[in-house]
């Protein structure tokens, strides 16, 4: 045993405490957004009802104070004051607490984190998935993007925003296994009512432990859980997901080569419930990494079971069944407006901020073979992906291909079949010309088709979506970049749409039929005083036509003006 | 390296394989139950052609449809117009989601009569007919304080103030929700809430408090009420004294008595049925504290006092009321 060494002791420096010696450090971020839109009811007859301007905007700031009392610990409270446009003397003035946490290494050993944590786990346990932003971000959306992420606190490495404590350390050893990682957390959901609501809970944790360069396996676990005696009932709820993990590899000079994946079972429902889901997953890929061409092509394949429930890993950014609240309604009989992609880059409001219980909506417009990720229920099949980058940064590609099927027929034995292609290329023409200014270009595209083949009229489905995106940017002077996007986006065909109880059983089914597409044209200008301050203004035009019945356009113009210090 | 590969590779073909067999599962109801053609595979049946209620029988009804559907079965009395609808989602019906005990769902209850079967489909034209027999209606479980079937009962006590065109009486016409005859409470007095009332006592049925149990959660009071079409002034007051010291008489000063306001502002017959215990105690129509003991002690109520009022502005009040009865466990369901 006295081998064993602690790895958090090793882990402090890369964590960042204190890194400048400072006791007390300001972070944070500001923003000001001014918006002018105007809205345009397509078609014959005039729209006299609809406003048809809309102008608007904010000015906020995040302002952090991290707090380092010693080496080891670290305190953090950012709060957030907002104004909105108009807004003087205090009216429209919001004060929020934005983030909060205390963070630290208890006796070299135990790292750990009270307060606000991002977290996640693995991709079927608990994971913040992006199946709906199918568009490459580049340019004017890029932009919108990060603002939209920042806001609902999603970051790169696909973590959940929760409120609790995570801890985590590590045991390292001399022979037969390199290291071993303990993670875990607690976090709280939603509070008690004291009357029909339990206080609802979520941990987990795992370990992780590595053999080798050669061979690292995981085990790992989350569940969602009801606190009994915290409400008039004895109905508890719970979703339990736990996995393996695994990574085989042969790392060489100039290949890496493996086998990795995930493989676990679930298990939901209430306590009252006769019958609980539970269901399995797994999910493997050989894997080649060829180092010199920075190529990586991995052969996968899934099978998610149709009872598979992962509150964690399921959870959807966004809700389908809202509705966005710019320019909500439209013609003369005010109809509601369905979410558009549009919407999806524009619209803050739309986005979650914590992880769900029950099975969110999707539009399968967007994404019907995966709508909840690569932990999507009742799937099954194989994918292709394969990203390369050139070494000096001249270009680089990404292409996913996925062909799954459901597993269990939905109101039918029949089943669907999805094929479903994502790819993206970013062009860097300053670095394969020699320019000195940046000159970049990104192309993407997407393509889905759903089919159900059937001897009965009504059991047929057949949906295709797609969309092309060109954006780039172009250094025209000094630190001052031409932004420019362009998306088409279309779906036509039909599905049927599960309608489910508050049990997310199905009961019903609904007619699901698409005639939609979007043109989005966008340009402006962004001057970037440096890598995380930058001012833009843009304008940009949105033509939707209402899925074949009541046709608009949407057109803004746009200041950002956008810091983090 | 490569032998733990072909052994996982191995391995992930059986693990699969392990997938409980899902080739015969669907989620969700059958498409064809949802927007198959609708066909009715089986006609309309009944359990029994003629049926006595009055002992307990029930009856049911059979049918089978090719698609889930909302269905409809409407049992209309061809003497008393009572009517009863049993509604439901499936494509078959059978004694799960159609027995009928014999309960009317319109008043007026049913008779000893011959009755028309209806079954209808949502966003169908077809309709199944039938017909049943009631031999005898059902009997309800409890004490019937009042039906009015056999005149006013000499132990009870009644007032009439000297208003306009007062109506107080028993009459009998095709207006009884049950049975043939109701108490019509009909008057105008401009001058004073009260337009007239009943008392009930228990002494008027041989003892000195109702034959109820003991447990005011489990007894229910319920009472038919027809509102006036046009008619929203009258106000029903309802109270229970109590005999705390079991002495054979209610002190107001020192005993308990519940009171039940009921506004009649619907229009037809309509069973009102409240627990006992959810009668609160009020005075000037305002919750008060009880005088006596301050427990619902429905086995000791010794008279149940029923007020027509109305507010004296208008002071016109109409009302008639039948089948008063107390049940246990239960609201009557007649």
């Amino acid at each position: 045993m006295k081998a064993i060494l602690i790895l958090s002791i090793t882990c402090i420096s890369f964590w960042g405490l204190s890194q400048t010696g400072k006791k007390v450090q300001f972070v944070g971020s500001a923003r000001s957004l001014l918006s002018n839109a105007s809205f345009k009811t397509q078609g014959s007859e005039e729209d006299t009802v609809t406003p048809r301007k809309s102008a608007g905007g904010y000015a906020l700031i995040d302002l952090g104070f991290k707090i380092n009392p010693n080496a080891t610990t670290e305190i953090m409270g950012m709060i957030r004051v907002k104004n909105d446009l108009g807004g003087f003397w205090g009216s429209n003035v919001a004060f929020d607490v934005r983030q909060i946490y205390v963070r630290g290494v208890a006796g070299n050993i135990l790292r750990y984190q009270i307060g606000n944590i991002d977290y996640k786990l693995t991709p079927y346990t608990f994971y913040n998935h992006n199946p709906d932003m199918l568009i490459s971000g580049r340019g004017v959306l890029k932009m919108k993007e990060d603002i939209l992420n920042y806001e609902s606190f999603y970051r790169d490495d696909n973590t959940w925003r929760q409120q609790g404590a995570a801890v985590d350390f590590g045991l390292a050893f001399p022979k037969i296994i390199k290291d071993v990682k303990f993670n875990g957390f607690i976090t709280r959901l939603n509070p008690s009512n004291l009357t029909n609501i339990f206080e609802r809970m979520y941990g987990g944790g795992n370990v992780i432990i590595t053999q080798s360069k050669f061979f690292k396996f995981g085990i790992n676990n989350a569940s969602v859980f009801d606190l009994k005696g915290t409400a008039a009932s004895v109905n508890t709820y719970k979703n339990s997901v736990s996995s393996v993990t695994y990574d085989l590899g042969l790392d060489r000079d100039k290949y890496k080569v493996g086998i990795k994946g995930e493989s676990g079972i679930s298990n939901s429902g209430f306590a009252e419930d006769t019958s609980r889901l539970e269901d399995f997953f797994a999910n493997t890929q050989l894997y080649v990494k060829l180092k010199k061409l920075n190529l990586d092509v991995t052969l996968g394949y899934m099978n998610n079971g149709a009872d598979f429930r992962s509150a964690g890993a399921q959870s959807k950014r966004i809700n389908f069944s809202q509705t966005s609240s710019f320019f909500d309604r439209y013609t003369n009989s005010q109809i509601q407006r369905s979410l558009s992609m549009y919407d999806l880059y524009n619209d803050p409001l739309l986005y979650a901020s914590s992880i769900s219980t029950g099975i969110i909506g999707y539009d399968p417009s967007i994404n019907n073979a995966l709508p909840y990720g690569i932990a999507s229920f009742n799937r099954q099949g194989i994918y292709l992906t394969a990203h390369y980058a050139d070494t000096s940064g001249k270009i680089s590609a990404n292409v996913d291909f996925y062909k799954l099927s459901e597993i269990r027929g939905q109101g039918t034995l029949n089943l669907k079949k999805f094929n479903f292609i994502n790819t993206n290329v970013r062009v860097n023409f300053n670095k394969i010309f020699g320019w000195k200014k940046d000159v970049s270009m990104d192309i993407g595209g997407n393509y889905q088709f759903t089919k159900r083949e059937s001897e009965i009229e009504f059991e047929r489905v057949s949906l295709t979506s797609g969309a092309l995106s060109f954006a780039g940017e172009i250094e025209i002077l000094d630190k001052l970049y031409l932004l420019g996007n362009v998306y088409h986006y279309e779906s036509k065909g039909n599905d049927l749409m599960p309608l489910r109880n508050a049990k997310d059983e199905i009961i019903n089914f609904t007619v699901f039929n698409a005639n939609r597409f979007e043109n989005y044209y966008a340009a402006g200008l962004k001057f970037q005083f440096s890598k995380d301050i930058y001012l833009s203004a843009f304008y940009e035009s949105n033509l939707n036509n209402g899925n074949g019945f009541s046709p608009y356009k949407l057109n803004q113009f746009m200041i950002i003006y956008n810091m983090k210090f | 390296m490569k032998k733990s590969i072909i052994l996982i590779l191995t391995l992930l073909p059986v693990f699969i394989a392990c997938r409980k067999k899902e080739v015969d599962k669907i989620d969700g109801p059958s498409l064809n139950n949802v927007y198959g053609a609708f066909n009715v595979v089986s006609p309309l049946d009944k359990s029994l052609d003629s049926v006595d209620f009055s002992i307990g029988q029930t009856l049911s009804f059979s049918a089978e449809i090719s698609k889930i559907v909302d269905w409809k079965i409407k049992i209309t009395g061809q003497n008393s117009g009572a009517v009863k609808i049993i509604e439901g989602t499936s494509s078959k019906l059978d004694a799960t989601n159609t027995t009928w005990i014999g309960n009317t769902t319109e008043f007026p209850v049913f008779r000893t009569e011959i009755c028309d079967i209806q079954l209808t489909f949502n966003g169908e034209a077809d309709t199944l007919v039938s017909q049943v027999k009631i031999i005898q209606p059902k009997l309800n479980p409890g004490f019937v304080v009042a039906d009015f079937e056999t005149g006013l009962n000499p132990g009870w006590a009644s007032f009439i103030q000297s208003g306009a065109d007062m109506d107080f009486q028993i009459k009998t016409d095709n207006f009884a929700p049950q049975g043939n005859s109701y108490y019509n409470m009909a008057g105008t007095v401009d001058w004073d809430w009260l337009i007239g009332y009943l008392y009930l006592g228990a002494s008027a049925y041989g003892a000195p408090h109702f034959p109820l149990s003991d447990n005011p959660d489990n007894t229910y009071f319920n009472i038919m009420i027809y509102g006036e079409p046009g008619m929203i002034n009258t106000l029903l007051l309802f109270q229970f004294q109590e005999d705390d010291d079991n002495n054979g008489s209610f002190n107001a000063t020192s005993e308990d008595m519940y009171s039940l306001e009921i506004p009649v502002n619907w229009v037809g017959w309509k069973l009102i049925s409240v627990k006992y215990s959810d009668i609160p105690s009020l005075f000037n129509g305002q919750p008060s504290a009880p005088n006596g003991n301050g427990q619902h002690n429905s086995d000791k109520i010794q008279q149940v006092n029923i007020l027509d009022l109305a507010n004296p502005i208008s002071g016109n009040a109409k009302t008639k009321i039948d089948y008063i009865i107390f049940t246990e466990n239960a609201p009557v369901n007649p």
